[in-house]
């Protein structure tokens, strides 16, 4: 088994700034403006068309986002964590993108979300154990392979968890970037989500995160829902990774935490429900700017 | 496989309770008490489909309308279950709906849905069509008379039609454009939809009788004179000029091949 | 010879490109915005929801699959569409509850 070192940043990675989901309603705002921000990030599976060749307005703005702007392409298809094979169709059409589009950047989940010949629209959990472990390196070995470019994964946002689990989340993340030589996306406000519902301490995660791994942060915001009476007799809370408002206080600060020990890194927010206008956007992005900026500037006084 | 069949098995359970409700989640979910699992497994459920039924509500914005939000998602559900995705591609999804809806008892005092659902549909595929360049009219002025029975008119890819029994596209506009829907009776005519997309926005127009027959003719290869031929047979009142003008202001026509 | 390989006319061609040339208005088609002949609105923004799971357009608390969503009718506008069924008789479409 390969034993991978974390690789420095490439030329024509993306910069250690934060960045925004791309969405269709910002489109003709981000042209218009041409924002300072430090790149976009988007689902290639949106840039796929409907079956029958891609052309249009994704095509048309997402040509001319990309002549000003770095771009990630955040995967959601690709069904890593599936015990099927990887679908050589998707692996190809996202090839075809990249080729297309040159991305500076590469990402996918922890996660699957097809079985048979269904695809569920959703990213599953999976158990951490060996033989997951095996599986998903080999998928992303295979990925890199056919893309012949390095990949991240993703921690996911989780509800349940598995009996036949035998390590945890991080070892598990740690080992495959070691065996596969993927990076890593660290989701800030994915794993706030994992330590309310499953109940651990979400800076001892961030604080336990092999930050040389990590080269992209996601933060987004998260809904709370009934999760039943507890055996105390206490409303239980749920809380679900809805992208659908800001992120909480706690998100931004394990996000300060974690860029404290660690360093810039490229920063998403990401925002897929109840979009807001663009400079509501925006203005999250250049906050977390603002606190990557405020920290290089703590260091460079202590230095 | 049989290294992880464990995990197979797992999959296969967790897939199978997701589309079907009535069946038991998979018993590798951590055991809290059973309404926590439940509860637990049922985020992902909802999440599914959620997402698919607004996937299919922004796909179909006036069946949408026209059955009102409650109706529309169950009825998503129904079609969710009986056909989930098969594709990582969201915007593949639902190319079977109007097929779906043909069968859909509740909904069968609305005979022009199907239609309408293929409308949309044909909307959605103008939509994410590749580009081409767009012929002018013009073009044909400057061919040869003697040319004109050879040449071949190519369809631009964003370029689809539907002919109904019902009046779809005057539906189609009143659901999409008035807040107030205006009455429309039932005598009214079924009608011939062009839908295409020459620059960036869909675009649909009513075409004149017989030009159904005349497009799917030109998509099969027929000349432009066979293709008239083709129509006229189909309907006397087939009108050539009215049928080329609307398909070349459209952006229909993505190139006059000469021979 | 099947009815479609046939030709029109020479002549009769030549007269209907002249016409659709002289009723065409052909800037409609750079502009796409056509609003006497064609319908069109713009789909930007009506892409699709973006995406699966963790970005997923989630409904997550409002949907419940276990009791009331099958019971309703339609309260869209489809009850301003006359319709005639194929037994001739027109009517409205209101529609019946899905399930009991």
């Amino acid at each position: 088994m390969a034993d991978h070192q974390p690789l420095p940043a490439a030329a024509g990675s993306l910069p250690d700034r934060a960045g925004a989901g791309l969405k269709p309603e910002h489109y003709r705002a981000i042209l218009a403006e041409q924002p300072d921000i430090g790149w976009f990030e988007l689902h290639p599976e949106n840039y796929m068309g409907a079956g029958r060749g891609a052309g249009g307005p994704p095509q048309y703005y997402l040509e001319r986002i990309r002549a000003l702007y770095p771009l990630s392409f955040h995967g959601v298809g690709l069904s890593i964590g599936s015990t099927g094979r990887l679908s050589r169709d998707h692996l190809q059409r996202l090839k075809g993108l990249m080729a297309q589009y040159q991305p500076e950047q590469f990402s996918e989940h922890l996660a699957w979300s097809s079985h048979g010949s269904a695809y569920m629209n959703d990213l599953l959990p999976l158990p951490y154990n060996q033989a997951t472990l095996q599986l998903v390196a080999a998928h992303v070995d295979e990925a890199q392979d056919y893309l012949g470019r390095r990949m991240l994964i993703e921690n996911p946002s989780t509800y349940a968890t598995f009996s036949c689990s035998e390590m945890g989340e991080i070892d598990f993340l740690a080992e495959l970037a070691r065996r596969t030589g993927c990076g890593l996306l660290l989701d800030i406000n994915n794993a706030y989500v994992c330590a309310h519902n499953h109940g651990f301490d979400p800076a001892s995660y961030i604080d336990a995160f092999p930050a040389e791994w990590v080269s992209e942060i996601h933060i987004a915001g998260h809904a709370m829902i009934d999760d039943g009476i507890e055996a105390s007799g206490i409303a239980g809370q749920l809380l679900v990774d809805t992208h659908d408002r800001p992120a909480c206080a706690t998100v931004w600060s394990l996000f300060r935490r974690f860029i404290r020990r660690a360093g810039p890194r490229p920063a998403l927010i990401e925002w897929d429900n109840a979009i807001p206008a663009w400079p509501a956007l925006h203005a999250e992005a250049t906050r977390a700017d603002r606190m990557m900026a405020q920290n290089h500037a703590m260091h460079c006084l202590a230095e | 496989m049989s290294a992880y069949s464990d995990l197979t098995l797992l999959q296969q359970q967790f897939t199978a309770a997701l589309l079907a409700p009535s069946t038991q989640i998979p018993a590798a979910i951590a055991p809290t008490d059973e309404a926590k699992r439940q509860k637990r497994f049922n985020v992902y459920r909802n999440n599914m489909h959620a997402g698919l039924v607004a996937a299919l509500g922004a796909r179909y914005p006036v069946i949408l309308r026209l059955v009102g939000d409650e109706f529309f998602q169950a009825m998503a559900l129904a079609f969710i279950r009986q056909e989930p995705p098969t594709s990582p591609i969201l915007a593949e999804y639902g190319a079977h709906f109007a097929r779906f809806l043909e069968t859909f008892e509740p909904t069968a005092d609305l005979p022009y849905l199907p239609d309408m659902a293929r409308l949309e549909w044909l909307r959605h595929l103008a939509y994410h069509a590749p580009d081409s360049p767009i012929a002018a009219i013009a073009e044909l002025a400057s061919l040869a008379p003697e040319k004109l029975g050879e040449i071949r008119l190519h369809l631009h890819p964003a370029a689809s039609h539907l002919a109904s029994d019902y009046p779809v596209l005057t539906i189609w506009q009143t659901n999409t454009h008035d807040a107030t829907v205006q009455p429309i009776s039932a005598d009214r005519p079924g009608e011939t939809t062009l839908i295409t997309r020459p620059k960036l926005d869909v675009l649909l127009c009513p075409l004149p009788i017989g030009a159904g027959i005349f497009i799917t003719a030109l998509a099969e290869g027929e000349t432009m004179s066979q293709a008239a031929a083709s129509a006229l047979a189909d309907a006397a009142s087939f009108d050539l000029a009215k049928t080329l003008a609307a398909l070349f202001d459209a952006g229909a026509i993505s190139h006059i091949q000469p021979d | 010879m099947s009815y479609r390989s046939q030709n029109l006319a020479l002549a009769a061609l030549a007269t209907a490109v002249g016409a659709a040339i002289a009723i065409s208005s052909p800037a409609s088609a750079q502009q796409s915005a056509d609003k006497e002949r064609c319908y069109g609105i713009s789909m930007a923004g009506k892409n699709d929801c973006a995406s699966t799971g963790n970005n997923s357009c989630a409904g997550t608390a409002k949907m419940d699959f276990d009791k009331g969503a099958w019971k309703y009718v339609a309260k869209g506008t489809c009850t301003s569409m006359q319709v005639k069924l194929k037994d001739g008789s027109s009517r409205m479409g209101a529609l019946m509850p899905i399930k009991g």
